[in-house]
């Protein structure tokens, strides 16, 4: 998105803020909050609870990107906070910050994430392996194409901004959704996995990765550049063909 | 107040507390598990937030011995060796089953076997990491191992007090507050681990997780534990300087930046290192954190009171290829770290000090364990970087085996009500008063540590801290927040972070004078000399009824090897070309 380059940050230096207050049901409150030089929407979050109303109710942890605790819907887009710089998401100096979509909203800008976590437990997003910890470790080149399929999912902070960022998972409220089925192909590549066919039968029932209609939201939205859509689209592929040759 | 019980309860979600829920499952599957963490499962804590990697002496041509000498040197000395060996052999076991049966994937050389990379302050390249997101790999593997069990989780549950059984010396349960709802949960439990980590945030500058408070530390001194080697806090040279308001400031930018060879300039903008140590930027974490204390202390200081990093001298394009997470972060928050010049400061990273414990991981009180960063003793005055996530994930592990078989035979003690009712008005006492700023507390508290209880320590600096702190502790209790609705009411937790900051703000201080030299990540301008390591004491110390410490220094046991002496027969094979460091001596 391109940056809010308002000239006159210095002659005004102030945000107007709107900002979720409530559950499920609620409304947007207004705070002008100060204008600084390296200003994050979580410092702008903070600021508010800080200096204007203690009452504020929002999560974070790690404050750099790593413990995805912090997302919520900025500007109508869902954002990791504590990584996002106001300058590339203000319009006008305004910005709007809400929960995160498609999960249930405990209060304010805290959602209850624990249907995004089973769901990846629902996709058996965990691994099953054959040798214990008085084994040695497998020699597997990193070049190799599983590794590499592997790799190219398994970096995911769990933030569920794609999880927030899917219309599917607004339809279908079975969807397992994209994060869940990322780190399902993330499994299938590990060449250690004992049970594939554990994985593949879960992403082929309903609400599994058939459900996805590949819009993308998931990819253009995570923060940390995977693509889930790739992985999903994978997936129906090897779930297609598991199951044509178990007959 | 709502009640309820289980066998096993854990404090805590990183590597400590998530593998005392697997290994007290596997231990004893009939057994019922809770584990009460602050945040979100796996979500918040240090763990997570691991760059570096995992120390294991797994290469060829490594050993326990070495990475033991390694970590015994490392802590000056003054580590427990029992627990040094219990960590440096149990990394072996337990990093083989992240990989074998967790699923982590650590980096790999071409061939496909393990790739081990050289870390600061070791003789051998043995830290297994995954790219710098070692941690989330660990942690990610795990939650999701432990989302699938039969664990009772009770997220955002803060800990707040442990409650003694009414007449014995032994944990009869915790007291929560349900952060969502803002109600009182009393967990009665058989066995509890106190896993919540450490993180010394009461710093200015410091790099743990936002949610991190000391609070386990400050609930083991209330319930009258020991605590050794509270002085020991080390401090990262390079921590990102954004200004006052940003939540980013404090952030780590890794270690790497420095030995790649990136430079650090003064306000002046001049490199300054090689006054200070012939190895310049690359001299080790202590000397590079008071050479920029001093400077900056000088008044050679950037804009917002750091100094500079810059890496543009070694090309931007090599740069943003080598560093990519680290760019992407500052770009990120507005800053040209491959081009430019990013302002970074020292900041608190770790806490070496804490609970004192037995192998099996066991407190002086019945039914408590401790592991990870709220115990103390493996690191003594240092700690490699690596040994943190070994000592997590290793220690963790056993105080889960443990708990498990100790509660086949016990049985649930009764609460000392009388403590239990002092506990809840204790956390309820912020909501009866009317409210107040706890924003120039914090400053306060950030101020004092920063300037006199920090990278440099006299005694008066010290003492002054200790006055400035206990004036500090009286304001807070003056300030309320006020008849709110306590429900996720974040205020109330950022009083209670403070109580306990302050807490433990007051021990290390009080520890550090105690300590008059100066070794590893303590340093006294008054005591400049490490002084005779086979002498070695370390400092032990407890609050007491009347809310006042009582310090010991008590010797080091040598059970293992002694100053002077070595565990190895000949010092390591020239892994990767790098310089060597000299033998040890002659062992005896």
């Amino acid at each position: 998105m391109a940056e809010d380059s308002s000239p006159d940050d210095a002659v005004q230096p102030e945000l107007q803020v709107d900002v979720w207050r409530g559950g499920a049901q609620g409304q947007y409150q207004r705070f002008t909050v100060p204008r600084s030089a390296n200003q994050t929407v979580l410092d702008v979050v903070t600021w508010i609870q800080r200096h204007r109303d203690a009452s504020l109710a929002y999560r974070f942890a790690c404050r750099v990107g790593m413990c995805g605790s912090c997302a919520m819907t900025v500007n109508g887009r869902p954002k990791w906070t504590c990584r996002t710089h106001v300058r590339t998401v203000t319009r006008d100096r305004y910005l709007q910050i809400g929960p995160l979509r498609n999960l249930p909203v405990l209060r304010d800008l805290a959602t209850d994430m624990a249907p995004f976590f089973d769901k990846w437990q629902a996709a058996q997003g965990r691994f099953s392996g054959s040798h214990s910890r008085r084994d040695p470790l497998a020699v597997i080149p990193p070049q190799s194409h599983e590794r590499q399929a592997a790799d190219a999912a398994i970096e995911c902070i769990n933030c569920a901004v794609c999880y927030a960022a899917c219309d599917v998972v607004q339809w279908q409220p079975d969807y397992v959704g994209p994060a869940a089925l990322n780190r399902a192909w993330a499994g299938c590549n590990d060449v250690r996995e004992a049970d594939r066919g554990r994985i593949l039968r879960a992403v082929a029932s309903d609400g599994g990765c058939y459900s996805c209609h590949s819009q993308q939201g998931c990819a253009q939205h995570c923060p940390v550049g995977l693509n889930p859509t790739r992985s999903i689209a994978a997936l129906k592929r090897a779930a297609l063909a598991s199951l044509s040759s178990h007959g | 107040m709502q009640r309820s019980h289980t066998d096993i309860l854990i404090l805590g979600s990183g590597g400590a507390g998530l593998f005392a829920a697997l290994h007290a499952h596997q231990t004893n599957p009939g057994a019922s598990i809770t584990l009460a963490v602050k945040g979100l499962l796996g979500k918040c804590g240090c763990t997570r937030m691991v760059q570096g990697g995992y120390n294991v002496a797994l290469g060829a041509g490594d050993c326990v011995e070495r990475h033991f000498m390694d970590t015994v040197e490392g802590g000056k000395w003054l580590p427990d060796q029992e627990l040094a060996w219990r960590l440096v052999n149990g990394a072996i076991e337990r990093l083989q089953e992240l990989e074998n049966e967790l699923g982590c994937f650590f980096d790999r050389n071409p061939d496909g076997t393990l790739h081990q990379k050289a870390f600061a302050g070791q003789s051998f390249d043995r830290t297994v990491h995954k790219g710098d997101l070692t941690g989330i790999e660990i942690v990610n593997r795990l939650a999701e191992r432990v989302w699938g069990l039969p664990v009772q989780r009770l997220e955002e549950n803060r800990a707040v007090a442990f409650i003694p059984a009414s007449g014995e010396h032994a944990i009869a349960g915790v007291l929560f507050i349900d952060m969502r709802s803002g109600g009182l949960h009393f967990v009665q439990a058989k066995t509890v681990l106190l896993a919540t980590g450490g993180g010394p945030t009461m710093y200015r500058y410091h790099t743990p997780s936002g949610d991190k408070a000391c609070d386990g530390m400050a609930m083991a001194l209330r319930a009258g534990l020991r605590l050794r080697d509270m002085e020991m806090v080390q401090f990262h040279p390079t921590g990102l300087l954004a200004g006052p308001d940003t939540r980013m400031t404090g952030t780590v930018l890794e270690e790497g930046l420095r030995g790649a060879g990136g430079y650090l300039l003064g306000g002046d903008g001049e490199r300054f290192m090689h006054r200070y140590d012939a190895r310049g930027e690359r001299a080790t974490r202590d000397i590079v954190s008071r050479a920029m204390f001093e400077e900056i202390r000088r008044g050679n200081a950037t804009p917002n009171g750091g100094v500079y990093i810059e890496m543009r001298h070694l090309g931007p394009q090599q740069v943003s290829a080598q560093f990519k997470g680290m760019v992407k972060r500052c770009a990120d928050c507005g800053f040209d770290l491959a081009g430019g010049r990013v302002e970074v400061v020292p900041t608190a990273h770790y806490m070496m000090g804490g609970v004192e414990f037995e192998r099996d991981c066991s407190t002086a009180v019945r039914g408590l364990f401790v592991a990870g960063e709220d115990a103390g003793g493996v690191h003594g005055a240092n700690r490699l970087g690596g040994n943190g996530v070994a000592n997590s994930t290793v220690f963790g592990g056993i105080a889960g085996e443990h708990m498990a078989e100790q509660v086949r035979e016990a049985g649930y003690a009764q609460p000392d009500e009388a403590l239990l009712s002092a506990a809840v008005a204790a956390c309820l006492a912020p909501l009866q008063r009317s409210p107040g700023n706890l924003n120039p507390l914090r400053e306060r508290l950030h101020t004092i540590m920063w300037d006199d209880v920090g990278i440099i320590r006299s005694k008066s600096g010290l003492q002054n801290a200790l006055q400035e702190l206990a004036a500090l502790d009286a304001a807070l209790l003056a300030t309320g927040i006020g008849d709110v609705d306590p429900a996720f009411n974040l205020t109330w937790h950022d009083w209670l972070n403070l109580q306990n900051q302050i807490l433990v703000s007051r021990c290390i201080a009080t520890a550090a004078l105690a300590r008059e030299d100066s070794r590893g990540a303590h340093y006294r301008s008054d005591f400049p000399q490490t002084g005779d390591l086979r002498g070695s004491r370390f400092t032990s110390i407890r609050l007491n009824e009347s809310d006042a410490f009582d310090t010991h220094t008590c010797p080091v046991a040598f059970t293992r090897v002694a100053p002077g002496e070595t565990l190895l027969d000949q010092p390591a094979p020239g892994a990767d070309g790098r310089p060597q460091r000299e033998a040890h001596g002659v062992p005896s």
